[in-house]
């Protein structure tokens, strides 16, 4: 058992360098791999009213599957994801007050078209997932979903967003959702993700008990983070929104109470990286107020 | 825990304070269905957009996965839920929580206070797209996903009609009364259970050092002047002295291991924390300024004669 992380952590500055090295959250960590993130921002994608630009949007979308892939058509970069006569499930939120903008969903639909798969084979869903049959037979996922704080599991992120695929929820809750990584060994999903989105358009950073949602609380960052480990998407949005908290509620309230299922995921349940040191961040675009 | 500890639990507390408890404890604002009826489903061109709804302990799941364990933390029975559609394609979220007790509604309220007083209720907040009160054994919110001028003044007069539909006040945990008040922050003292709520409140530990649950309650409090760095002061019942100990212990060898034997010891703000027993409390000062203030603190809590 190693020394919990604790709020004197935090007075040492060291927050930054202990949250995604390994050292916290009660597992010892294995082997190192490296995984690739890529950050996008277009500081045109939103307008004054939080209006989605949808053609800028597909762009990002793009150009950071292109650079995920190392590829120069978005089409071909789709293609090395899924295959012609696939099903595919598109696992996105429909939470009421920050859902997935219905314009990323789009774009995502319209590459998965493009690189071969019937329209009618790909599955939209979030609530019902495990009963709707194209994600029953689905051979491929996608994981897209909105950053935002959680009261119980720190942060809502691309792993907490298959919650909806377990038979029981509850049962991922003790210990501030510290197992939500198992999700990932679940019949229907294993091995099955293949594309991580996680949107950071308005990301939301602070909330005030469970189910609360403010606008005070959310910014537009503008940014989309895409990868295809979802322990090192979901890192690097924890990053951000550590950065974000630091920068409004200072430095004592920076971790989100308390986001151990990420790490755990790595080094519990092996699904991915959360070594900061083992992920390959690429950013790309508007670089004004990062933060990361 | 089960159901029938806590009531347990619950009743001796009730019967410590009985002319209290006789008229507050017992007080009640009727079920949560009934709210249904007695709040109106129109009002100022707002009005419900869709069938109330009430959930309780086994179905709060379903109204807020992810976030049900919060309140199941706390005596939560019940909760009734009305959304109302308004100009220009608003929308208000007004849910009423039976709590239980007065003593628990006063702790869903107190552990994300930030905003100033709206006047409603016991005490209140209201912020942005956001209203929060406590009223008898019931904590209410009312929630805007717009928080413009509309939908404040919405809000507000939502606020004030349900409020009347609440029943009489009831009264705050004993625990708050042991609080020193010297430098008492009044709207900043939280009450709760559950170490969810404390590292919500006041992050000490990504692991439970304190070893919480739902046998536990704990007072967490600032002091100090507006607008300096408060001094905190974490008191904590247990069930016994026996635990007590061991939390202190269990606090002292993950968060101050260079404390000296009076568990008090300096933090890397220059600060100082301190945890002591008596009987089956835990005291536990955060970011006092000196020794002396860590030791004043500590020691000026009101402990009951036995």
């Amino acid at each position: 058992m190693n020394h919990p992380l604790t709020r004197r952590d935090f007075l040492k500055g060291a927050s930054a360098a202990v949250v995604g090295s390994s050292l916290i959250f009660g597992q010892d960590k294995g082997i190192s791999k490296k995984a690739r993130v890529v950050l996008i921002r277009h500081s045109e994608v939103l307008d004054e009213n939080s209006k989605v630009n949808p053609d800028i949007l597909q762009g990002m979308l793009d150009e950071a599957v292109m650079t995920l892939l190392d590829e120069k058509d978005p089409v071909r970069a789709f293609r090395k994801l899924v295959k012609p006569g696939e099903t595919v499930g598109i696992k996105t939120n429909v939470w009421s007050y920050l859902p997935t903008p219905p314009e990323l969903e789009a774009a995502i639909k319209r590459r998965l078209v493009d690189a071969g798969v019937a329209a009618e084979r790909i599955g939209l869903d979030d609530h019902t997932v495990r009963t709707n049959p194209l994600f029953i037979s689905a051979t491929s996922l996608i994981n897209v979903r909105p950053l935002r704080t959680h009261y119980l599991a720190g942060m809502s992120g691309c792993i907490k967003n298959y919650i909806m695929f377990a038979e029981s929820q509850p049962d991922y809750h003790p210990d501030s959702c510290a197992d939500l990584g198992a999700l990932f060994k679940l019949p229907q999903v294993q091995g099955k993700t293949r594309l991580n989105v996680l949107c950071a358009l308005t990301p939301q950073f602070h909330g005030r008990g469970p189910h609360h949602f403010s606008r005070r609380y959310v910014w537009s960052y503008k940014g989309l983070i895409v990868g295809q480990d979802p322990v090192a998407v979901d890192t690097i949005g924890l990053r951000l929104t550590m950065a974000k908290r630091r920068e409004v509620l200072g430095r004592a309230q920076e971790l989100p109470p308390v986001p151990k299922h990420i790490q755990l995921a790595d080094t519990r349940h092996g699904i991915g990286t959360s070594d900061i040191n083992a992920i390959e961040l690429v950013k790309l675009g508007w670089t004004e107020d990062i933060l990361i | 825990m089960p159901r029938t500890d806590w009531s347990r639990c619950m009743t001796v507390r009730c019967f410590l304070g009985l002319a209290i408890a006789s008229l507050y404890v017992f007080s009640d604002g009727g079920a949560v269905t009934d709210f249904g009826a007695k709040i109106p489903k129109e009002f100022g061109g707002w009005e419900a957009s869709a069938n109330d709804k009430t959930f309780n302990r086994q179905t709060l799941y379903d109204y807020m996965d992810g976030g049900a364990e919060v309140y199941l933390a706390f005596d939560f029975r019940e909760v009734f839920s009305r959304k109302y559609g308004g100009p220009g394609g608003r929308d208000l979220t007004l849910d009423i929580y039976d709590m239980g007790s007065p003593e628990e509604a006063f702790g869903a309220f107190s552990c994300d206070r930030e905003d100033p007083s709206a006047g409603i209720g016991q005490e209140s907040e209201y912020g942005p797209g956001l209203l929060r009160f406590w009223q008898g054994r019931y904590f209410v919110t009312i929630m805007a996903s717009s928080d413009d001028e509309t939908a404040a003044a919405a809000i507000l007069e939502l606020g004030r009609k349900a409020a009347k539909s609440l029943g009489p006040p009831g009264a705050k945990p004993d625990l708050v009364a042991f609080l020193p008040t010297e430098s008492l922050r009044p709207d900043r003292t939280s009450y709760f259970h559950s170490v969810v709520n404390l590292n919500n409140r006041f992050f000490v530990s990504s692991e439970n050092i304190l070893r919480l649950d739902r046998l536990t309650q704990c007072v967490f409090a600032e002091y100090g002047p507006e607008g300096a760095e408060p001094s905190c002061l974490l008191l904590i019942r247990y069930p016994d002295a026996g635990k007590a100990g061991s939390a202190r212990q269990s606090f002292l060898a993950s968060y101050l291991p260079n404390a000296g034997p009076e568990g008090l010891g300096q933090t890397e703000d220059k600060k100082w924390a301190a945890a002591s027993v008596r009987n089956n409390y835990l005291t536990v000062v955060f970011e006092a300024l000196s020794p002396e203030a860590a030791r004043r603190l500590a020691a000026s809590v009101k402990f009951p004669e036995k």
